[in-house]
Formats: structure tokens, sequence, C-alpha cells
């Protein structure tokens, strides 16, 4: 038995050796690191939008914003098409003919899927935590010199938050992986994934309601219910700000939360992948 | 679940839904086969007779609408079953970025060859599809006749007692598709069973030593080659050097011993043996 999960892992980390390898090729995520690299950089150039602590909010809402951007529209894309590639260009047939499971498969795209995003998120986290902390040592300094408070920054806060984006980049691999499994085209799973994006991004609404508006008829209320149980919270890793420039305000066991449901989703997500593409037509 | 054959197919068929209403198209009906084992058998039929969608149902990548089938004794589309069989598609595609030795590596582990096996499994695999030195270049710079050949190299690295061709001389030259021939010739040499399918007539003639012939999704004919080919109602006599005057005498003795539609003509070698000998020497390596 121990043998064979072993035989089961090593399967499943070569086909995730080889999409990483196949993703990191890609032009099409040379392009987004670089331009969110760019914009990253260049959010210090916007920094007579504002002054004092508000520039540094200025400079992470702008960086993150770029991350989680750029992020969303990488997975979206990279998913579908290293999916659909296997598909399309057949070399789901010489694999799956292999003894190699239908949930190896999954498993070995997820993870190299999401490797890659790591490599772009924590760059990118990198990048935007030394701009950030070279502007915050210049506002100390001013601040100082004019007697102020000197605003606040968090490194911590800031590898908090890329561990929390690259967590929302896996609920969102594992998301569109679920649609591709049974979708005929990458259109369609670009289009749905992206539907079942901003969806999650917005569940936090159906959310609030729920909690809030005590006039809500049955029905109304167990439609919201069930929109909040389905679909997964997106917007409950978006804290960024908050994690780097003012941890007080970030409840406690809010990014450990966060991080469980989190996995949650992602493994919900996977099986639910799994069962779609049990029984596809290769 | 028969351990006599190297594949065993009883009643297998095979309904698709097309269009919105969900039409049903039969692409394989009631078929059964009993392919025995150490043997070349080829799989033919014109296109979409249901060739391919066979291989795949045997194969456990496509599920069947009813029957059963098992590979070696074992059902199929379990890991007993894929571990004991090397697969080869129409026209393989690989990642192109990978040299032919790291994509029959990456086949070998995923086919469960172990890490102190490995490189010499890699080059046997490689030294019978007459790869080894092109094993160091990547995928992308290698001719169709490489690609197959290095297809076949990931389809036997893991030494399966059954292995599955598909087209494996599509748009290969003459000269590649002998080379492929004497490969499945040197795999039956070793034991191995290996289904073709092929339309290459000529090549699965000289290589199967039983055929099935499929047309819209149906059996037609099965049996040994030499005893589905052979005319029982006609016999060739074959002479060098004979005048005019010796086969009117031949032909009027024929006739006056009873033998009917007595005629004469040149035997003809085959286009390919006669682009064969020209082209002799020429290969893509």
């Amino acid at each position: 038995m121990r043998n064979l999960v072993k035989q089961s892992l090593r399967r499943t980390a070569w086909i995730a050796r080889i999409t990483f390898l196949e993703a990191i090729r890609q032009r099409f995520f040379a392009f987004l690191i670089l331009l969110s690299a760019a914009l990253v950089v260049s959010s210090v150039s916007f920094r007579f939008l504002d002054f004092g602590h508000g520039e540094l909010k200025f400079v992470a809402d702008f960086g993150f914003g770029g991350i989680f951007f750029f992020g969303s529209i990488l997975t979206l894309v990279m998913t579908a098409q290293l999916f659909f590639a296997e598909i399309e260009n057949r070399t789901a047939l010489t694999l799956l003919a292999k003894p190699v499971s239908r949930w190896e498969f999954l498993a070995g795209k997820f993870t190299g899927v999401w490797a890659v995003l790591g490599i772009f998120i924590f760059t990118l986290t990198f990048i935007l935590g030394l701009v950030m902390w070279g502007r915050h040592q210049e506002l100390v300094a001013l601040a100082e010199a004019a007697g102020r408070v000197p605003p606040d920054l968090s490194v911590s806060g800031v590898a908090s938050y890329a561990l929390l984006q690259w967590l929302r980049l896996g609920v969102i691999t594992a998301m569109v992986l679920a649609v591709s499994s049974v979708a005929r085209s990458f259109l369609f799973a670009i289009v749905v994934g992206a539907m079942a994006v901003l969806a999650g991004q917005l569940q936090w609404i159906a959310q609030e309601a729920l909690l809030k508006d005590k006039d809500l008829g049955m029905m109304q209320q167990s439609f919201l219910w069930l929109i909040t149980r389905v679909i997964p919270n997106l917007q409950q890793f978006n804290i960024g700000d908050a994690l780097a420039l003012d941890v007080a305000s970030v409840a406690n066991g809010a990014v450990w939360a966060a991080s469980v449901s989190g996995c949650i989703y992602i493994l919900v997500l996977l099986v639910l992948a799994g069962l779609g593409f049990r029984r596809r037509e290769i | 679940m028969s351990v006599d054959f190297a594949i065993s197919v009883q009643g297998l068929t095979k309904d698709f839904r097309v269009g919105l209403a969900g039409h049903k198209l039969r692409a394989v009906d009631n078929l059964s086969l009993n392919i025995p084992r150490g043997q070349v058998y080829g799989l033919l039929g014109p296109n979409g007779c249901g060739k391919s969608t066979t291989l795949k149902i045997i194969l456990g990548l496509v599920p069947a609408t009813a029957g059963k089938v098992s590979i070696l004794g074992f059902a199929s589309a379990t890991s007993e079953a894929r571990r004991r069989t090397g697969f080869l598609p129409e026209a393989p595609y690989f990642h192109k970025f990978l040299t032919g030795r790291e994509l029959v590596s990456y086949y070998a582990r995923l086919s469960g060859v172990a890490e102190v096996d490995l490189t010499s499994a890699v080059e046997a695999a490689l030294e019978l599809t007459a790869m080894t030195e092109a094993g160091g270049r990547t995928i992308g710079t290698y001719s169709k006749g490489m690609l197959q050949r290095i297809g076949l190299a990931q389809a036997i690295v893991h030494q399966p007692e059954l292995v599955i061709l598909d087209e494996p001389t599509a748009g290969v030259d003459p000269v590649g598709a002998a080379a492929i021939g004497k490969m499945i010739l040197a795999m039956r040499a070793q034991g191995k069973t290996v289904v073709l399918c092929s339309h290459l007539l000529g090549q699965v003639e000289q290589v199967c030593d039983r055929v099935a012939i499929m047309d819209k999704g149906k059996l037609v004919l099965e049996g040994r080659v030499d005893e589905v080919l052979a005319r029982r109602d006609r016999q060739v006599i074959t002479a060098t050097d004979l005048t005019a005057p010796a086969w009117a005498a031949a032909e009027a003795a024929l006739l006056a011993n009873g033998a009917k539609d007595v005629s004469i003509s040149h035997p003809r070698r085959s286009l390919e043996e006669l682009f064969r000998e020209l082209v002799k020497g020429s290969r893509d390596a």
C-alpha cells in the first residue's frame, strides 16, 4: 500500500514537473510577469498622488492590485491552455495509456501550474516589498525630521499577503480545472472560468446580505445560503494592504482562517474536477 | 477474462451522442475479437470504421457502451493492464522542449520503471528504435519519421507484453516505414504481441500473422494472413526465358489437361519494392 502511494506520488510529481517546464517557457507567462513587474516598480512614480501614510497605501494598493489582476488572468489562461493542450495535441492519449490515473493527471497539472504561479506571486511580491521598504525608509526619515508619527510597514504582513494570494490563485486554478474537465473547448473554459472568478470575488455581497439583512424571505435566505456555500469566497484573500500597513486591523486568526478555507476549496474543487474528468472521452 | 489471449473483446458496442438532440451514432457494433499472444495482429478498415475507437476502448481512454474487454487477463483500463501495454497513437505529439532521451525517461518513470533500471531501459528502447544518436536532440528538431520512432521508444521502454500501434507509418517515407516494420518483427521475436492499425496494406501483409478487417463498426473478416489471402481456385506458374513457341506448347498442354482461363503475364514487383531499391541507403536520421 505504502509503495503504491509512493509510486502514485512519483508519477504525479513527474507530470507536475513537465507541466511546470512547459508553463515556464510560455511567452504569455514572461509577458505578464514583466508587465506586472513594470507596474509594481512604476507605482512609486505615482507617489505625487498622495503623501505620508497615504502614499505608502497607494503604492501597496497599486502593486497588490496589479498582482491580483494579472495573476488572475495568468491563472485562468495558463490553466485552461495547459489542460486543453494535452487534450488537443493528444499528449493525454499517450500519458493516460500509461498506468497513470486521471486523478494523478489532474493533481500533476494542478501542482505544475501552482508552482509557476508561486514563482509569479513570490517574485512580484518580493519586488513590491523592496519598493515599499525603500519608500518606507524615506518616509520614516521625513516623518522623524518633521516630528510626525512614521508610517508602519510589516514585512511579515507582505509575506502573509504573498501566501494568501498564492492560495487564492490555487483556488482559481482548481476552479478552472473543474470547469475544463467537463468543457469541450478552451474558449468555453476561459469564459466560464472567468465568470466563476468574478462570482467568487462578489460572493461576499451574498454573505453580507445573509448576515445583516433580517427582512429576507425564506426563499431568498436559502438562495443566499446556497451561494455562500457553493461559490468560493475569493475576497477573503484580499487583505494585503491591511496586513502590510495596518496589522492591528486584521482580526486574530484571519490569515489562518483564510488559509484553511483556501486549502479546503482547492481540495473540494479538485475532487469535482476529478469526478468530471473520470469518464471524459480522450 | 481469458489469460490465453493478449486482448479479448466480447460484444463491444460504442455509441456516441451527436448534435443537440443527442442522436445516437454507433461507432462499434457488437465486436468480438480474440488476439492471440506473441503474434503481430493487423486491425484494418477504412477511415471511420471504428478501429481507433476500438483501440481507445481497449486502452480505457473511452468507456464502452456495452461489452467486455480484457488485456492479458486483466480488465482493460486497470493499471495492471496498462503496465503491461505500450501504445503509440496516430501522429503522436510530444513536448518539443524535451530531448528524445528525456521524453523516453519521462514515460519510463510514468510506466513504473525503477530508477536503478531507468538508464538501461531507456537506452535499450532508443537502440531498438535506432534513436540512440538523435536521443540528445530536442524533439522540436525531429522529422516525422523520428517522431514515430521516438513514439515507439516511449511505447516499449517499460518492456510491455502488448504493444498497440495506431498508424505507426503514417507520413513516414517507405524506407522509414520498412525500418518500423523491422522493429515490429523484432518485438515479435522478443515474444511481444503487437496490434497494428495501418492503411499500408503491403506492410500489414508482410509483418502480420493475423488480420481483422472492420467496416461500419463491425468485424467483416478475421483470420491468418496466408489463409485470408490465398485464392484456392487459382494457380500461378512462373518461368524465366520462356519463348513464344514454348509458351504456346505449355498453354496447349494446360488446356488439354482441363485447365481454364490460362493467361500469360510478367510478374510485377510492388512500387514499394521498386522505391526502396532505388533509394537504398537513404534514411532520415
